[in-house]
């Protein structure tokens, strides 16, 4: 139940009749796994925070370094030095006191993963590295969790939902086959700082849209987004068949059957 | 003259051919900077000859984006119009004279 207090601070959310006082307090109830706190990780945690998700767990195994700085805006001069995850968790708390943050300083491995993600109502992945998101596109899979993915590198992004609960839902892998190949990182592109804080806010939206019910979530839907010309493209995702990751998945729904 | 300049039944009319176009990830013109600010145009075809065509305009575009097998390399991603293409190995997708072929890497930055 929402306090006097809470229906004032959210009073702009409660305006809206997609998300009223029962969106609200679904995304109180909420519990939201952050992996990566990080260009895009930042504008996700500060506006689910700020949105009064009632719990965020944040994994990052990184400390706050100089040159994060110019676009991970949840750290500030005085984080530096400090790990991420605690960094993240001590300035959402200035920002929304209401709300409880964990902080998990480390890479989580595959059962820490998996726990995490049966334990979340959606998990958000901005890491820079392939393998991780692999690995929590695995998670998801198997614990049944929505999953919010972006990317952005240099002037382009991406980003999609994949929501395992859905039948014809793909999955990251359907998009990316899982490999060794490099995909392209920002510590080596570089990247133009508001284009994370786009992306990021976009995956706080996309949660704050699969925990209210509000709209309609990017499921089997590819945006890329390429900020020197402004210019968004849709793509159509459907599930692969031959999807390594989901297609067992199917399977075995199909055995329950 | 492509088809997004004149609409599809005057092309009809003059019995003009369009030519599908090729949107690429800007990352691609680090490599292949003739490419940039280009309309770069194929004939209609497959997915795997379009990308051949690619090629005999900037030499090294295949060898960037395909494997040894010919197979689409695991971090590039294509698209016809506004449908991902899940046929990576033998790339017989066909682009339609009207198409647009997107040609997109995996990111991984955030």
């Amino acid at each position: 139940m929402l306090s006097d207090n809470q229906l004032l601070r959210y009073s702009r959310h409660i305006f809206l009749p997609e998300i009223d006082i029962q969106g609200q307090q679904a995304l109180a109830d909420a519990r939201v796994l952050v992996l990566g706190a990080g260009g895009l990780g930042s504008p996700a945690l500060m506006y689910l925070a700020a949105a009064g998700v009632g719990h965020l767990v944040v994994s990052d195994p990184d400390v706050v370094e100089l040159s994060n700085l110019q676009r991970q805006i949840v750290h500030r001069q005085d984080s530096l030095d400090q790990l991420k995850a605690d960094s993240a968790r001590r300035h959402l708390l200035a920002l929304n006191p209401d709300i409880e943050v964990d902080a998990l300083p480390r890479a989580l491995d595959d059962d820490e993963l998996q726990q995490q993600a049966a334990a979340a109502t959606v998990v958000v992945v901005g890491t820079d590295n392939f393998s991780s998101r692999h690995a929590a596109n695995r998670a998801c899979l198997s614990t049944g969790t929505p999953l919010v993915s972006a990317a952005a590198i240099a002037w382009e992004a991406q980003i999609s939902t994949f929501d395992p609960r859905l039948a014809d839902s793909p999955c990251f892998a359907c998009l990316y086959p899982d490999s060794n190949e490099q995909a392209l990182n920002c510590a080596e592109t570089g990247v133009v700082s508001p284009l994370v804080g786009m992306l990021g806010s976009y995956q706080a939206l996309e949660v704050i849209k699969l925990i209210t019910g509000a709209g309609t979530p990017l499921i089997g839907r590819l945006q890329l987004f390429d900020a020197r010309h402004g210019e968004w493209q849709t793509l159509r995702l459907k599930r692969n068949p031959e999807c390594p990751a989901c297609a067992s998945f199917v399977a075995s729904d199909t055995s329950r059957d | 003259m492509s088809g997004q300049q004149f609409p599809a039944y005057l092309l009809r009319a003059f019995r003009v051919t369009a030519m599908p176009t090729v949107k690429m990830t800007p990352h691609l013109y680090r490599f292949f900077p003739q490419l940039e600010g280009q309309t770069v145009t194929v004939p209609a075809g497959s997915v795997k000859e379009a990308l051949h065509a690619i090629n005999e305009q900037a030499p090294g575009f295949t060898d960037y984006i395909l494997d040894d097998r010919g197979a689409l390399r695991r971090h590039v991603n294509l698209g016809i119009n506004d449908s991902i293409v899940f046929d990576r190995k033998t790339l017989s997708d066909r682009v339609p004279e009207d198409g647009t072929l997107y040609i997109f890497q995996a990111l991984s930055g955030g």
